[in-house]
Parts: structure tokens; C-alpha cells; sequence
């Protein structure tokens, strides 16, 4: 194989006459040592528990927890986690081989083998060490795998336990007034006529006294109290709400079979979302009118009226949060036609609808091919859409990447509008050669399908909103790999290799056309790794290739063409723009830190400018000044209290220090008219033509408190003047 | 907070509570008793918070101050001596959306409903309770209580109180749990409302302790300190009571005195002469009984006598499984 033909494939697709088809079984070479998954310690198993303290779990950290508390250090110790990781590693095959179930039933199943396969002499220990591990494993739940089914079972778990501890409050909630209406109902009846009956009130006497009383004339005695007893109107709001209550079936618990909010189609969930609209409005209605009710609030002119026009805009958010989200799963291939119209106008609006879009295909058949002429969005680009309507939760990750991202799913789910999680499962139809969780973890490390998270709700900027921090590298355009090998001499080698989206492709059978295996003897210096060609770090004349290890774990080198390094330009300029969402190497930013930094030197200059020009000495002096201007605190409160000026009107008009009243009813005892109580209940003089000054000596005398001040007479014909004007400069 | 429904149509509530929708029977009390100072203090604040009258109740033991319950237009609860407070909390855990209030008096509290009053402390379970204390026994007409000073002469001691006073305040600061202890005179209005206020917006058991004059039976005792402002000392801080300036102007002896710092508080509790008024001691983080044993289910009438029957059954001798017990062994 001629350098020049490499370059004319390379150029134009037209492979070599030589060319041999490509060893079966080839992988990216960074992934050869990946052999056999299940026995590594990886997030996979995943624990869906059903009572731990997440949500998630993956059965090594489970283990990792065990063996912390069972197996301390030390030889016995040491016995121990070598038993329980057998245990492990068998838990972890029966998962990877396609076994579904309950944890603690495998854990059943596994104990047995491994117990099966231990020789007489370590059974009892082995048995002992199971036995321990047991009791210290608390948590239970379904052990799932990174396979075609995880993403729906993951977010199904996580939606249903978000959903179980709303419902729990909101059932709760409807107990409560259920309980407190009916208390409403049940305490106008026990003191009615019909209540206080005869046969009722004998109910309310013990079996063996009942001889003793006259029920009869009991009744007659007690009539049943008319006031306060709940009129028509509101007997048949009551039991009205009372009905709705009971029947609604949004929430578990009542009388009727509640409702499902999981659907396999937009469409369905829409058109079931809007259906429910009226109950749902009811339902708020209901429960709004019983708090009102039970606070014995409700005023029949205003909130008849509020009530009559209650319609879609008048339940606030508080009030919708109460109600189940809805749960869409669905595959990339089904968000055609009408579906995608649909899942568009969901995540534009603001209904609780949560959508899985789950693909596992994202390259689609060509570079430039199908994906973008086909009719759909395409899995890949979904989340990107989502984020641009502005208003929907978004995530985007890989199925691989799904145990880190329990906390963002929560979000998602509690988010109080719509929301889409778009999953790369990674697809064994078109990659056949590698486990989905490569297949699926390649794709996010290529850049082909990024994780990111988009949560409007977070705060009001991208900064707030927009993370993809998640990734694998996620300030560089690919990331680094370290790649060690044996060269022909066995000599070991480490080199450095950045895994880019020609890698990721290159595993896919449908691109196969895009690569030229070149055999050994035909390697030379003009090719050059394809990543150093996507950063335009490759010298003119190169070709372009990329390290696979095949079946036997040979190294192999394949040229790439020009369509397929475009591609993953574009790939890399798509990831670019998603950093900057992100905060990673912002243009703005970029842009105005360059203009600070200019215009911080151009002023720094011109200062070492004047400095030097000798106004040096000025400048530090404007910064001097005394240190005990600074230091000494505004003296607020003290001023305020010397310097307030005295509010005590003119001594000559009687008055009295209202705010000091201690309520005791002497001076209004004296005269109520004279004196009366404010509005706070304390003693202010209403009329003094009412009274005399005499009266009002008297009260000044008679007040504890001293704060009734008589001042001067102010009617010079009333008798004994003088007398009075002097017991009462005592307090005036 | 997010807003419900329900709270967007109380917001346009236009109905305002007057002091006189809070007003109950005309107070019986003597003419000048500070029990009037403490019931207007508190009608006011039913009047400020707008507390729906419905929602709030006032229980109190025996004495003068026992009649608070008939003033207030709201429920209420006129109990037995000394035994304000078991009701109060009988009230509060099953009823924990009512406003709790207790009126007790130094007798009723002190005296005969002492091992009440240290266990009410140690619930720490939310309501406020105001102790009367006009340091004698006003109702059986001026016999010696608990807080009399040595020497006072009552129907009771006619020669002259034994025993040194029992100190409420230093008490109350020495039981476990204690979250807020407060104490006021009836002749600060301005400061008696504002301890009331705080007291009502702690989250626990509020115990506030009023010097209350008893013009009848003690017409001068309190008139040194009502006559003498450097007598009292205010107690001042940003989490406790902040008297105007105009206040200030009259009561100069002031101390800043932040209400966590225990160990002042009990100085200041112990402390002779000064009548100190403010916040002593609080401590918002202590667990609240009924928050600890709030049930986790509704006490529906079916789920009370499903739970009676239960109860019953356990001592219900079954004569033929008693056949089968016997049997066995
Ligand atoms: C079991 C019981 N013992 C004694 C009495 C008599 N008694 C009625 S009021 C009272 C003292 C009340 O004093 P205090 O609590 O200081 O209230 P004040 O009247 O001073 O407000 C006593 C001993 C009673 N009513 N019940
Ligand atoms: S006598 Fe003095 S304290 Fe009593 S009500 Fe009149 S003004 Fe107020
Ligand atoms: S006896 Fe004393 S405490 Fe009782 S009402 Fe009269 S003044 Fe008030």
C-alpha cells in the first residue's frame, strides 16, 4: 500500500486496490484493556434501593460500605473481604449476564454458589463472613445494568420516589380536611334537634346506667342551638367539597381508582393532562374553599363570587405543585410527525410533563447523510433544541454517566414544568464489538454526545443555569488518554492520545467505508495521529490515522477520510459552543477581560505617567487621611436620646403620658366621659368640658403610675381653685 | 414562601380585628389591679397579629389571674388551682394550630402548681405563659405566697413571713429545656407589650414572669421601684426589647444583655434591689415536645376506636385461646 493512494483515499473516499477488509473485532485502542467489564469494580451494578438514604447506589459502593464495617484490618479482616468480594463478583455476572431481580435474591443465589464452591475446611468461615455481611447490608432493591432498559427503569425509580414523598404530603393534607370538614358537619349535627334525640343522647350513656336516666325529658331540656348551625348554603358547599375530596384521583387514597401519569407517547400524556384540567381545577377549588372553611373564613359576597370565576389562572404555583408529574419514555426514533410536534409544544409550555428520549443511535447512517435530512430532530440534537425554548429542564447524558447523575434527575423531576432527559444508550445493532457501556461512555468522552444540564430554575443567567462540568475534560476539546503498548521489541510505551469523535465512529460497522486498515509493513512517517490533524497541528501532505486493537490485542493503524475529519470538526465546534453555555473559554468574556486588561494598562501607564511627571505626592496625600475620622463610630444612639427635645406640651394644658397607662380604669372610673381609652386601650383625655378640675386632680392623684398631669385651671368660676391648683403642682 | 390559593384570597382579606373584638365579660378585678395592664397588653396583640379568635384559647389556674380566660373573647379554659398548665398542654398536642396562652398567678404557679410549672419548662411546648406575680394570694384575700418578702405580714403570717421568697426567674433559668424567660412590670406598658410580643413569637414555652400590683392587699409595695426609675434596669438588645427614646429618657438604667448568655442571665436573676425588664434568656433551638411526638397519622373517630378497641382487647380474657395456652403448657 502506496503512500499516494493513502492520500487519494484520504482525499476522496476511493480505497487502495490493495485493501485488505478490516480484522474483525477492532476496538479503540484506548479501550483494549476493557476487556471483560464484569470484573471490574465500576458504577455498574446500580442499586435502585427502595430504603437507603440515595436513591441510587452501585453494588461496589455497597460493598465498599460493608467491608468497611465487617472487615477491619488485619488477616481475619483480610479473609473476610476476600470472601464477600467473591460474593460480589458473582452478583455482578448474574447482573451482566442478563439476570433481573432483587438484590437480596441474587445475593440469595450468589451465596449459594460461592458456599457450593468452597471446600469443607473455609465453608464455616465462608458462611460466618456471609452472615456478617448480611446483617450489615441494609439497603435492598433492583440491580440493573447499563442496558437497553436502564434509563427508563432509572428515571421510573427516581420519578417514583420524588413522587412518593409529594403524595405523601398532599394525601395527607386531604386526610386532614376531609377529617376537619366532616368535624364540621358531625358537631352541627350533635347540637341539633335531631342530635340531642332521645335515642341519640341514650348512645352517649354506658350500657349498664342507662336505667337510671329519663332520655326523654334530657331532650326536651337541651334544645338543639340554632345559632352558629351551618345554614343550607353552606351545608351544601360542605358536603360538596367533601364529595370532591373523597372521589378526586390525583392522589392514592380516596374512594375511586386513581388516575396513571405514565405514558409511552407525548401525545398521550398531553391529551391526558388536558382532560384532567377541570377535575384538577375542582380539586384546588375544594381544597382551597375547606382551608377557608376549617379557618371558618369564608365570607359567602366575596368568595362566592372568587370562587364562580375560579378557572386555569387562578391556581399559583404552590397549588399545581401538589399534583403527580406525568412520565413520558419514549425512544428517539418514535420523536417523528406528530410526536415531535408534541414533545415541542410540552417543553415550551408549563405543564408537569417529564419526558426520557432515549436513543441509541446517534450518528445515524453518514456523516453528512441521513441525520441531517431525515425527518426527526434526532436524539442527538434534542437536548440542544430543548435548552433554546428557554422554559424546560434539560439534560443531556449518556446511559453510562446516568449513577452521577441522580441529584440532577431529582431536579429535573421536582422542577415545577416540563422537563427532557435525553439518554444515549449506546447501540448494539450498528457497534457490535463493544459492551453499550463503552459504547455509550465513548460517546460522551468523544464529544459526540455531551452531558450537560440545563435547569431554568436555578437562577436568572447561563451561569446559573447552565452546567457541563460533567464531562470528561471539560475545559479541553478532546480528552487525554494515556495509551500504553509494547513495541516490536517488548520495550513498554506510553503515549499520549486524545479520543475525538473519528475514534467514537470508527466503532460503528455503518462507517467502516471511512477507514483504510493499513497493514504493519506499510506504516510510514507521513501518516499522523487524526487528532493532532483535527487541531491543525499536522504538517501539510499527512494523512490522517487512528489506533484500534483487534480480537488478539494487536495494534492497528487506520487511515481516515476527509468527510469524517470535517465531521468531527463539526462535532468539536458544536462542543466548543456548549463549553462557552457552560463558562468554559466564553467568548464575551474572553472579549471583555481583553478590553479590562487594556484599559487597566492603558491607565496604569498614564499614572506612571504622572507619578513620574511629579504629582506623585498629591495622589498620596488625597489617600491620607486622620486615622480617628475613620475609626470613631456615629454616635447614633446616644445623640438621639440627650438631643430628642422634650415633647411635654406647655405645663398650663392638662395632658397625660398616654403610652405609659397601665389600663387600671381609675381615671375612667372618675368620669368615663372626661377620660376614655385609645385605640390601644390606654387613658386619653376625650372631653374636658365633660369634667371639672376638681375630677381632674383627682384622677392625677389617683393614677399609680403618675402620668395624668393637671396642668392649669380652665374655668376661673369653678370653686376651691386654689386649694386644687396646688395639690396639683405635685404633678404637673 | 410560595403562595397558595388559599393564601392569595386571605391576602385580600379586608376584615381587621379590633382591641374589641377581643374584649370578653367587663374585668372584675379591683380598680388599679395591674392585671389590667397585662390584659390589655395581651388583647393587643390578639388585635396586632390578628389572631382569628377561634384559633386562639386562654386557660388559666385559680386566683384573680385565673379569671383572665372570661375578659378574652376567645376560648378559654378556667381550670383548677395550679393546674393551668397540664391542660394547656393537653391543648397544645392535640390541637397544635391553636394559639395557647396561660394566665397563673404566684400562688398558682409557685405553690400548688409547682411540679407542673418544672415540667412545663421541660416539655418547652409552644405557648405563652404569663405569671402574675403580685406577691401574695390576692383571691383568699392577702394570705402569704411563695414570692411574699420575708417579713410580710398576711392573713397567714401575722407576724411577719418565715421564709425567704422563692426567686420564679433564677428557677425557671436553672430547669432543663427552659427556652424563654422574660420578665415585665405592669406599669411599663410599653415594655410588658413588646416582652409579650417576643414571647408570642418564640417558638417554645414563653415564661414571662409580671410584677403585678395589687392595690387591695399591697397598695404601696411596689411604689419604691414604680416611683423610682433607676430602680429597674432595662434590659436592651437587638433580639430583645428596645425601648423608645422616650422611654429611655425616664428609664436610664439600661444594660445591653444579649438573651443567649445564660450565665448573665442568672446574675441578672439573682441580682438584689433593680427590678430587671426584658428578655433574660432565649434559646430558639430547643426541641419542642410536640414536635417530637407529633403522630404520623390522623386520629380520625374510626382510627380512635379501631385504636380503643385494640387497647381493650389486650386485657379481653378469650376463653378459649386460654383453653389453648393452658393446654400448651
Ligand atoms: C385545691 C385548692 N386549694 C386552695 C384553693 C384556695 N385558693 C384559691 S385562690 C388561691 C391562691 C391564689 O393565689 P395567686 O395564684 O397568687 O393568685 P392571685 O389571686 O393573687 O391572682 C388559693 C390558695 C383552691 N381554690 N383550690
Ligand atoms: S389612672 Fe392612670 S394608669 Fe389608670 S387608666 Fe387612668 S391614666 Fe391610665
Ligand atoms: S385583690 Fe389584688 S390582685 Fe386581686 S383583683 Fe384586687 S387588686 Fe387585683
Amino acid at each position: 500500500m502506496l503512500l499516494p493512494e493513502l492520500v487519494r483515499f484520504h482525499l476522496t473516499g476511493e480505497p487502495p486496490t490493495d485493501t485488505e477488509p478490516a480484522p474483525p473485532g477492532l476496538r479503540p485502542a484506548v479501550l483494549a484493556s476493557l476487556q471483560d467489564l464484569s470484573t471490574l469494580r465500576y458504577d455498574f451494578p446500580l442499586l435502585l434501593t427502595e430504603n437507603g438514604d440515595s436513591l441510587t447506589l452501585s453494588l461496589s459502593e455497597l460493598f465498599d460500605d460493608i467491608l468497611r464495617e465487617v472487615a477491619p484490618p488485619g488477616p481475619s479482616g483480610e479473609r473476610i473481604r476476600r470472601h464477600l468480594l467473591g460474593l460480589e463478583l458473582r452478583i455482578r455476572r448474574a447482573v451482566s449476564g442478563g439476570e433481573v431481580g432483587l438484590l437480596s435474591q441474587m445475593w440469595e443465589a450468589a451465596a449459594k454458589g460461592l458456599l457450593a464452591e468452597t471446600n469443607a475446611d473455609e465453608a464455616a468461615l465462608v458462611q460466618a463472613s456471609l452472615a456478617k455481611a448480611e446483617a450489615a447490608r441494609l439497603v435492598d432493591g433492583r440491580a440493573v445494568d447499563c442496558d437497553d432498559r436502564l434509563a427508563s427503569d432509572f428515571l421510573e425509580h427516581i420519578w417514583t420516589a420524588v413522587g412518593k414523598r409529594q403524595r405523601l404530603v398532599v394525601r395527607q393534607e386531604i386526610a386532614e380536611l376531609t377529617l376537619r370538614l366532616s368535624n364540621i358537619l358531625q358537631a352541627d349535627y350533635s347540637r341539633s334537634q335531631a342530635g340531642l334525640a332521645p335515642e341519640r343522647l341514650a348512645g352517649s350513656v354506658g350500657v349498664s346506667h342507662r336505667r337510671e336516666f329519663d332520655f326523654e325529658a334530657w331532650s326536651r331540656m337541651v334544645t338543639g342551638t340554632p345559632s352558629g348551625a351551618v345554614g343550607p348554603d353552606r351545608r351544601r358547599r360542605l358536603e360538596s367539597i367533601l364529595s370532591i375530596l373523597e372521589n378526586q384521583r390525583f392522589i392514592p387514597g380516596g374512594k375511586a381508582t386513581p388516575y396513571s401519569f405514565r405514558f409511552d407517547r407525548a401525545t398521550a400524556a398531553a391529551t391526558a393532562f388536558r382532560q384532567r384540567v377541570p377535575e384538577m381545577l375542582e380539586l384546588i377549588k375544594a381544597m382551597t374553599i375547606a382551608r377557608l372553611e376549617i379557618e371558618n373564613r369564608y365570607r359567602e359576597p366575596k368568595h362566592d363570587e372568587f370562587f364562580a370565576a375560579f378557572d386555569e389562572t387562578s391556581p399559583t404555583a404552590q397549588d399545581l405543585a401538589a399534583f403527580p408529574s406525568y412520565l413520558v419514555t419514549m425512544q428517539a426514533e418514535d420523536v417523528v410527525g406528530t410526536e415531535q410536534a408534541q414533545l415541542v409544544d410540552i417543553l415550551s409550555s408549563s405543564l408537569p410533563i417529564k419526558v426520557l428520549v432515549e436513543s441509541d443511535d446517534i450518528l445515524g447512517e453518514s456523516p453528512i447523510g441521513d441525520v441531517r435530512w431525515s425527518p426527526g430532530v434526532g436524539g442527538g440534537r434534542l437536548g440542544n433544541l430543548a435548552i433554546g425554548l428557554g422554559e424546560a429542564f434539560t439534560m443531556q447524558s449518556a446511559s453510562s454517566n446516568l449513577p452521577r447523575m441522580e441529584e440532577t434527575v431529582v431536579a429535573g423531576l421536582s422542577h415545577q414544568g416540563p422537563a427532557l432527559f435525553s439518554v444515549f444508550g449506546g447501540s448494539k445493532k450498528h457497534v457490535r464489538d463493544l459492551p453499550r457501556y463503552l459504547t455509550a461512555a465513548s460517546a460522551m468522552r468523544s464529544r459526540a454526545f455531551p452531558a450537560f444540564t440545563y435547569d431554568p430554575g436555578a437562577g436568572d443567567d447561563w451561569a446559573a443555569r447552565f452546567r457541563v462540568d460533567g464531562n470528561p475534560a471539560a475545559d479541553d476539546d478532546w480528552p487525554v488518554e494515556a495509551l500504553t503498548y509494547e513495541d516490536d521489541n517488548l520495550q513498554r510505551i506510553t503515549e499520549e492520545v486524545r479520543f475525538t469523535f473519528v475514534d467514537f465512529a470508527a466503532c460503528d460497522s455503518r462507517y467502516a467505508d471511512h477507514f483504510v486498515p493499513v497493514p504493519r509493513s506499510s506504516w510510514n512517517d507521513q501518516m499522523e495521529p487524526a487528532w493532532r490533524f483535527l487541531n491543525g497541528e499536522a504538517p501539510p501532505g499527512k494523512v490522517p490515522y487512528i489506533l484500534m486493537a483487534t480480537a488478539d490485542n494487536l495494534l492497528q493503524r487506520l487511515v481516515v477520510d476527509r468527510e469524517l475529519i470535517e465531521a468531527a470538526r463539526r462535532c468539536r465546534r458544536q462542543w466548543n459552543s456548549l463549553q462557552e453555555l457552560g463558562g468554559i473559554h466564553n467568548s464575551h468574556a474572553r472579549r471583555l477581560l481583553e478590553q479590562a486588561r487594556a484599559r487597566w494598562e492603558e491607565e496604569t501607564a498614564r499614572e506612571l505617567k504622572e507619578v513620574t511627571a511629579g504629582s506623585a505626592a498629591a495622589a498620596v496625600i488625597v489617600e491620607e487621611r486622620p486615622v480617628e475620622e475613620l475609626e470613631t463610630p456615629p454616635a447614633v444612639e446616644e445623640a438621639a436620646v440627650v438631643e430628642l427635645p422634650e415633647e411635654a406640651p406647655p405645663a398650663d394644658e392638662p395632658y397625660i403620658e398616654t403610652a405609659r397607662c397601665t389600663t387600671c380604669d381609675e381615671c375612667t372610673t372618675l368620669n368615663s366621659r372626661m377620660f376614655a381609652y385609645d385605640e390601644n386601650k390606654q387613658a386619653i383625655i376625650a372631653d374636658l368640658g365633660a369634667g371639672s378640675y376638681r375630677q381632674m386632680v383627682e384622677a392625677a392623684e389617683a393614677c399609680q403610675v403618675a402620668i395624668i398631669h393637671p396642668g392649669k385651671p380652665w374655668n376661673p368660676s369653678e370653686p376651691g381653685l386654689e386649694e386644687l391648683v396646688e395639690r396639683a403642682a405635685a404633678f404637673n | 414562601m410560595a403562595l397558595t390559593a388559599t393564601d392569595c384570597v386571605l391576602l385580600s382579606d379586608d376584615e381587621r380585628s379590633t382591641i374589641e373584638d377581643y374584649e370578653g365579660g367587663v374585668p372584675r378585678w379591683c380598680t388599679g389591679c395591674g392585671d389590667n395592664a397585662i390584659l390589655t397588653s395581651l388583647q393587643r396583640l390578639c388585635r396586632d397579629e390578628q389572631l382569628p379568635q377561634e384559633k386562639v384559647v386562654f386557660v388559666s389556674g385559680i386566683g384573680c389571674s385565673g379569671r383572665f380566660p372570661h375578659y378574652m373573647n376567645t376560648y378559654g379554659f378556667h381550670g383548677l388551682h395550679g393546674r393551668a398548665l397540664p391542660v394547656a398542654e393537653g391543648i397544645k398536642i392535640r390541637r397544635p394550630d391553636l394559639h395557647v396562652f396561660v394566665n397563673t398567678g404566684d400562688g398558682d404557679c409557685c405553690s400548688i402548681g409547682t411540679a407542673h410549672w418544672i415540667h412545663a419548662l421541660r416539655y418547652n411546648m409552644d405557648m405563652t405563659v404569663v405569671m402574675h406575680d403580685n406577691r401574695t394570694y390576692g383571691l383568699t384575700k392577702h394570705q402569704a405566697s411563695p414570692t411574699s418578702p420575708l417579713g410580710l405580714k398576711s392573713n397567714t403570717t401575722p407576724y411577719g413571713a418565715d421564709l425567704n421568697p422563692l426567686d420564679p426567674l433564677s428557677v425557671t433559668l436553672g430547669v432543663t429545656n427552659a427556652s424563654f424567660v422574660a420578665q415585665a412590670v405592669d406599669w411599663i406598658p410599653e415594655l410588658l407589650h413588646q416582652i409579650v410580643s417576643l414571647a408570642f413569637h418564640h417558638k417554645g414555652f414563653s415564661f414571662i414572669r409580671v410584677l403585678q400590683r395589687c392595690p387591695e392587699y399591697l397598695p404601696a409595695f411596689f411604689d419604691p421601684w414604680v416611683q423610682d426609675p433607676a430602680r429597674v434596669l432595662l434590659l436592651s438588645h437587638q433580639d430583645g426589647i428596645q425601648p423608645a427614646p422616650s422611654l429611655s429618657r425616664t428609664y436610664r438604667n439600661q444594660e445591653e444583655h444579649d438573651p443567649l448568655d445564660l450565665l448573665r442571665a442568672k446574675d441578672i436573676a439573682a441580682g438584689a434591689d433593680a427590678i430587671p425588664v426584658g428578655i433574660l434568656y432565649r434559646n430558639p433551638e430547643i426541641p419542642r415536645y410536640e414536635e417530637l411526638r407529633k403522630p404520623d397519622r390522623l386520629y380520625t373517630p374510626d382510627a380512635i376506636a379501631k385504636g380503643f378497641e385494640a387497647e381493650l382487647d389486650r386485657f379481653t380474657i378469650w376463653p378459649e385461646q386460654e383453653e389453648k395456652e393452658h393446654a400448651a403448657t
